[in-house]
């Protein structure tokens, strides 16, 4: 087993004494996609900047490569890429002096491969960042961030202007780097659907902890909802174990519960003396019922 | 379409990378398929080439096995004729007349109906 390429523990992020995020650890192996969930102000930004050691954390420590991420060599720096929310463009430069800039700091860029991506996304090079749409900004942030062909790369919303077009390219492009096997990516996403299909590691952030992580077969088969169906009215105050939601009509009733093992489904119907069906839901459906 | 004839045995599937890429998924999720299909004997792996469709071994998969993976098929058949408002005798008639009515060879000719 190769160690993994970021390793976090008990991390924690306090600004002016207010608490942004407490007790996270986790790990990302190399080949790894992992996508991070949130709703805003979860953390998620946050979180990211800990891993790349912008920020120094007040509680616990991230591992970056076996170094602490706050204290990165340059050699570890450079198998990084990021593309952060808001660019960090320079207005009056044109995209191919922007690509410039950027690449003087890596010794392996790949010219090849960001002139392909460049056509295939239509971001024209002559074009000044200025006048460029707020979408062909994304579009030069992500090629900028790819790159160097990093062995790490962290995508914070990366896809919140793209148009579909746009959006699907870029997932086909992740598609590529994680097909490598020795190359990870970390993004934070607000479209549920594109966590769903690309990550393999689901984190879900919520009240500035890590409210859940692991692949989302686990998470399908531990939060789901359940559909109790009994002959006789079923008690107002119905024992469902772990229960996020339940709604309760006569004989029938459904509950969405957390922590739920296939084994239970017998006891529980014994025990409500009811028919209980388990229905598993999408990530978008289990994210929202845990944020009801 | 492996399992059920359409794509026949030895044909070629695309690499992990190029249905990863056509579906825009993980591909470590086709990789997962391709080994659950490969571990049912619906796909053979070849070292350095592309896995393909497996010759049919299905007669050595255990009887009730076989049973249970027909059973959500004969669901959807009983669920249409429920809907339908058929009785049972004609659900049965039904299938006996489509039964008669193919052999071995059109597992292998068969074309998904729609």
């Amino acid at each position: 087993m190769s160690s993994p390429y970021i390793a976090a523990r008990g991390l924690g992020k306090s600004f002016s004494g207010k608490p942004v995020l407490a007790d996270v650890s986790f790990v990302v192996e190399p080949g790894d996609v992992v996508g991070v969930l949130g709703k805003n102000g979860a953390g998620k930004t946050t979180l990211l900047e800990l891993v790349l050691g912008f920020t120094p954390a007040t509680a616990g420590g991230v591992q970056l490569f076996g170094y602490d991420s706050y204290r990165l060599p340059g050699a570890a720096k450079a198998r990084i890429g990021f593309v952060p929310q808001q660019d960090e463009l320079v207005n009056q430069l044109t995209a191919a002096d922007q690509i410039g800039v950027i690449s003087s700091f890596y010794p392996k860029w790949d010219d090849e491969l960001v002139g392909r991506l460049a056509d295939e996304w239509e971001v024209d090079l002559r074009q000044r960042v200025k006048n460029m749409s707020v979408g062909q900004r994304q579009k030069l942030s992500i090629l900028l961030g790819l790159g160097h062909r990093p062995d790490v790369l962290i995508l914070d919303e990366p896809v919140a202007s793209l148009d579909p077009v746009a959006r699907r390219q870029f997932l086909e492009q992740i598609i590529e780097v994680a097909s490598d096997g020795n190359r990870s990516v970390v993004f934070s996403s607000h479209i549920v659907s594109d966590v769903e299909r690309l990550a393999n590691k689901i984190w879900i952030l919520k009240d500035r902890r890590m409210y859940w992580q692991g692949d989302f077969d686990s998470l399908k088969d531990s939060i789901v909802r359940l559909h109790a169906r009994a002959t006789r009215p079923l008690p107002a105050s119905l024992a469902f174990p772990n229960a996020l939601n339940v709604q309760h009509d006569g004989t029938t009733a459904t509950a969405v519960v957390q922590g739920w093992r296939a084994e239970m489904q017998a006891g529980l119907a014994q025990q409500l003396d009811a028919e209980i069906e388990v229905e598993h839901l999408t990530l978008e459906d289990i994210f929202l019922e845990l944020h009801r | 379409m492996a399992a059920s004839g359409q794509l026949p045995p030895g044909t070629e599937l695309p690499s992990i990378r190029d249905l990863a890429l056509k579906h825009a998924i993980n591909p470590m999720t086709v990789s997962k398929v391709y080994a659950l299909l490969e571990a049912e004997g619906v796909l053979e792996r070849n070292r350095g080439k592309p896995m393909t469709v497996a010759k049919p071994t299905r007669t050595q998969t255990p009887h009730d096995k076989r049973l249970e993976q027909l059973e959500p098929h004969v669901e959807q058949v009983a669920l249409a004729a429920r809907q339908l408002e058929l009785t049972e005798k004609d659900a049965v008639k039904a299938l006996q007349e489509v039964w008669e009515k193919t052999d071995e060879q059109s597992v292998h000719r068969r074309t998904r109906p729609r």
